[in-house]
């Protein structure tokens, strides 16, 4: 493994030792650690069932780990207090596979629901949420293309559309640190690399740190700092993006599989 | 100057569709207002009716328990009548909701013949089919089971059909794809979508064939009802509470039952987050010992289910209900074949029917049946305003507190054991004829019932946005209004013209225990064979009934 860790004194997010296992006993995450220094953008690799979804709800507390700390932006977040949670999940955004939007509601207030965080008080409709906000919902839109859907219901866009609404959701919040975790998996291609490409441009601009999680190794290069790679809930790959070609990276997936003599999953990469 | 500037609108414009919203909650209001005046209803005189129904209760009090053979004899008749009602429909309800889905139908004449014979048959209350069968063979529980089989279709075949018909699509072009037929296209890909909700259907029909059934010995269609009828004639209040009693612990068991089928079909809801993480022993041990049986199967490559207790659960109901059904068909006291051979016996009755004729009667006709739809407006609205906040404190999944939910939970099942004919009875003992005792014993009915329907609405909402909310940081009444809310509207709206339903035709049969509206003309029509007037009220009835059907599906449309 490829050491990447020496910025680790500014790490936004810290995972150490951290492991998860469910009440069926499934290990979903196994003694995982690393650190990702702010402003990085870092691409978690692996198939469906390696652990990339609970180490992301373990990142913002939507699961409670077994054994080992998740810190983010100083917070530890297997110790939080509810509230302490809520206070913490503001600066993180979290984009779903399945978008979570509420279809029946129009794309502005899915966008509004992203300030719930910062506000006091149940909220309904538009109207119900101060006009500074209202228009900050709406740049967020006209940033991720769609402001003229704004006042369409959610469930009338394509695929692509829904997750970008939801990045703007996401937005909406100011987040320091965007989780997404496989935004791209129920779309098709072209949509995918939009949705992909926009986070990561809108990474950059907002010098935003961001966990992505991702099953296909091709979209994670050139839009991410560095890969992690995730089998059986263990890291078995970590090294920086630059230079990475979908070759070597799946070497390293075949030599760690071919350690613990178990089938190749590198294939099922390609 | 940036896009957002140059298409600044903070706000949705006032369209159609809004002013047709205000419009509708203003006429709901309005007649919630006009309802409330024309039975002439008040709040001081609420209270002074309440202290009447606490008085009578407490001379009711305690229960008298000395005729306990007859009561759990009469209690079992009752249970097997529902149970052989609620089958009875269920079988003549599923090529009816096939034909009236519109993703299954053969075509659509069939879809709008079968939707006209599933509303035809909720126009007439299962206590005027009864009355009416009594007549036509003799009093017994074979009218009974009758009336409730023909009854029931009317809710059965149209929660099917929309089961069926809120099946997703993309299965259906799959199965059709392979070159499948249309009845397996029907039964692989819509019918395993739709059958949680089915038996759940059915499951909820019995419960309310079950107080359906309690009353029909009001009409001389055997069950407790006569029991029960019989003792509060004679003021034997004491007897009449322990029938009562026994009624309410025989619904709780089988309400209790019943949930938790509906519960493991549905699957517990697969939000980690907004569940508790407690679980218990038994629990644990039941996931270890499926966990374990399931590798079993995959490492001996087993070509059937392992037996999960999920599996076990299932089957062993199954097999629990067809046995019950067997024993019902054996022990309630019919003969069934000459009772099936004297069937036509209901056709004579009808040509006695038609044509259907006022006879001189039209002014009385109106005017009950206006006080008909006054009463189920006022206590369908006083009903959901309590049942509103109910229903949030039962809905497992939006009140975190368990036990809380579980115990709103049990209190409400207890009362929804009461047949609202059976306190409609109790109320007008208490206040004296009229419409208004008539009005709040079918808020009571309406609040519990509706109570349960939203409790279950709010447990079916998808957890993905709820989800996607909490990640932001919002907390839980905030994660509420702006998740779960938006998501209940549209089923709020189905559920509140259902209820206008269910409860303006309960509302029509009020009259037969004093309690106002159009019930007290039907039922005396059809005691002196005027059934040329029953029909004329029947159809009037039926003519309101598509109204509210017309508008529902009008206000439903604008709510989607």
């Amino acid at each position: 493994m490829q050491g990447v860790d020496a910025r680790g004194s500014d790490a936004v997010v810290s995972i150490a030792s951290l492991s998860k296992r469910f009440p069926n006993g499934t290990v979903a995450v196994d003694n995982v650690s690393f650190d990702v220094p702010s402003g990085q953008v870092l691409g978690l690799l692996g198939l469906s069932g390696s652990g990339k979804s609970t180490l992301m709800r373990l990142v913002n507390g939507l699961h409670r780990p077994t054994s080992g700390h998740v810190k983010v932006l100083g917070t530890t977040v297997d110790e939080c207090s509810p509230r302490e949670l809520r206070e913490m999940r503001r600066d993180i955004g979290f984009i779903f596979q399945q978008f979570g939007l509420v279809g029946r509601m129009t794309c502005i207030e899915n966008v509004l629901v992203g300030a719930l965080g910062r506000l006091r008080g149940p909220r309904l409709g538009v109207r119900s949420y101060p006009k500074n906000l209202r228009r900050q919902a709406l740049e967020r839109l006209d940033r991720v293309g769609l402001l003229p859907q704004a006042f369409q219901r959610a469930d009338t866009l394509s695929g692509g559309q829904m997750q970008r609404v939801a990045i703007a959701r996401s937005l909406m919040q100011e987040p320091k640190v965007l989780l997404a975790d496989e935004p791209v998996a129920s779309l098709d291609p072209e949509s995918s690399v939009q949705v992909l490409d926009l986070i990561s441009q809108i990474a950059r601009e907002d010098g935003m740190t961001v966990i992505c999680s991702l099953h296909q190794v091709e979209l994670a290069i050139g839009r991410t700092d560095r890969l992690i790679g995730l089998r059986d809930g263990r890291v078995v790959l970590d090294r920086l993006t630059a230079g990475a070609d979908q070759e070597s990276i799946m070497r390293l997936y075949r030599r760690s599989g071919a350690a613990e003599g178990t089938p190749d999953p590198a294939r099922q990469f390609a | 100057m940036t896009n957002v500037d140059r298409a600044v609108q903070l706000a949705p414009r006032l369209d159609r569709q809004v002013v047709l919203k205000v419009l509708f909650v203003g006429g709901l209001l309005s007649s919630f207002v006009w309802g409330w005046t024309h039975l002439d209803m008040s709040i001081l005189g609420f209270f002074k009716d309440l202290g009447n129904v606490g008085n009578l209760l407490k001379r009711m009090y305690p229960p008298d328990f000395s005729e306990t053979g007859r009561i759990v004899e009469s209690m079992a008749e009752t249970v097997w009548m529902a149970l052989l009602g609620t089958v009875g429909a269920v079988v003549l309800s599923y090529p009816l909701a096939i034909g009236a889905a519109a993703n299954t139908t053969p075509h659509r004449a069939v879809r709008g013949v079968c939707r006209s014979v599933i509303s035809l048959s909720r126009a007439v209350p299962e206590l005027i089919l009864a009355a009416i069968f009594v007549t036509a063979f003799a009093p017994g529980p074979f009218p009974g089971v009758l009336a409730l089989a023909l009854h029931s279709i009317g809710m059965i075949g149209r929660l099917f059909a929309d089961a069926i018909e809120t099946a997703v699509e993309p299965p259906r072009e799959a199965v059709i794809s392979v070159g499948s037929s249309r009845r397996q296209m029907i039964r692989s890909a819509i019918i395993p979508q739709a059958l949680p909700s089915m038996i759940a259907t059915a499951l909820f029909r019995f419960e309310i064939n079950l107080r359906g059934s309690a009353v029909l010995g009001l009409v001389g269609a055997g069950g407790i009802g006569l029991v029960i009828s019989e003792s509060l004639e004679t003021i034997q209040y004491k007897p009449a509470l322990a029938a009562v009693a026994v009624l309410f612990v025989v619904i709780l068991a089988i309400e209790l039952a019943s949930s938790a089928v509906r519960r493991s079909l549905i699957g517990e809801a697969a939000n980690l987050v907004l569940q508790s993480q407690h679980q218990s022993l038994f629990s644990r041990f039941m996931v270890r010992r499926d966990s374990e049986r399931i590798r079993r199967a995959e490492t001996t490559r087993a070509i059937s289910p392992p037996w999960t207790s999920d599996r076990l659960f299932r089957v062993g109901a199954a097999t629990l209900a067809l046995a019950l059904v067997a024993v019902a068909l054996f022990s309630v006291d019919i003969a069934w074949l000459s009772a099936l051979r004297n069937i036509d016996e209901i056709g004579i009755v009808l040509g006695q029917m038609v044509p259907p004729s006022f006879v001189g009667e039209r002014n009385l006709v109106v005017s009950g049946l206006l006080e008909s739809v006054a009463i189920s407006i006022v206590s369908t609205t006083l009903g959901v305003v309590v049942a509103l906040p109910l229903g949030v404190l039962m809905a497992r999944n939006v009140n975190l507190r368990r036990w809380l939910a579980t115990v709103s939970r049990v209190v409400v099942l207890a009362l929804r054991g009461l047949p609202e004919l059976i306190i409609a009875v109790i109320f007008v003992a208490a206040m004296g004829l009229g419409p208004v005792p008539g009005t709040l014993a079918l808020s009571v009915t309406v609040a519990v019932f509706a109570a349960k329907l939203f409790a279950d609405t709010m447990e079916e909402v998808s957890p993905a946005p709820r989800e996607a909310v909490v990640s932001v940081g919002a907390s839980r009444p905030q994660e509420f209004v702006a998740s779960l809310i938006p998501q209940f509207v549209s089923p709020f709206i189905a559920h509140l013209f259902y209820l206008l339903d269910v409860f303006f035709r309960s509302s029509t049969v009020l009259g037969i225990v004093g309690g106002g509206g159009i019930g007290y003309l039907l039922i005396q029509s059809i005691r002196v064979f005027e059934y040329q007037l029953t029909s004329m009220i029947i159809l009037g009835v039926f003519a309101i009934v598509l109204v509210l059907e017309w508008l529902g599906v009008a206000v439903k449309r604008l709510y989607r």
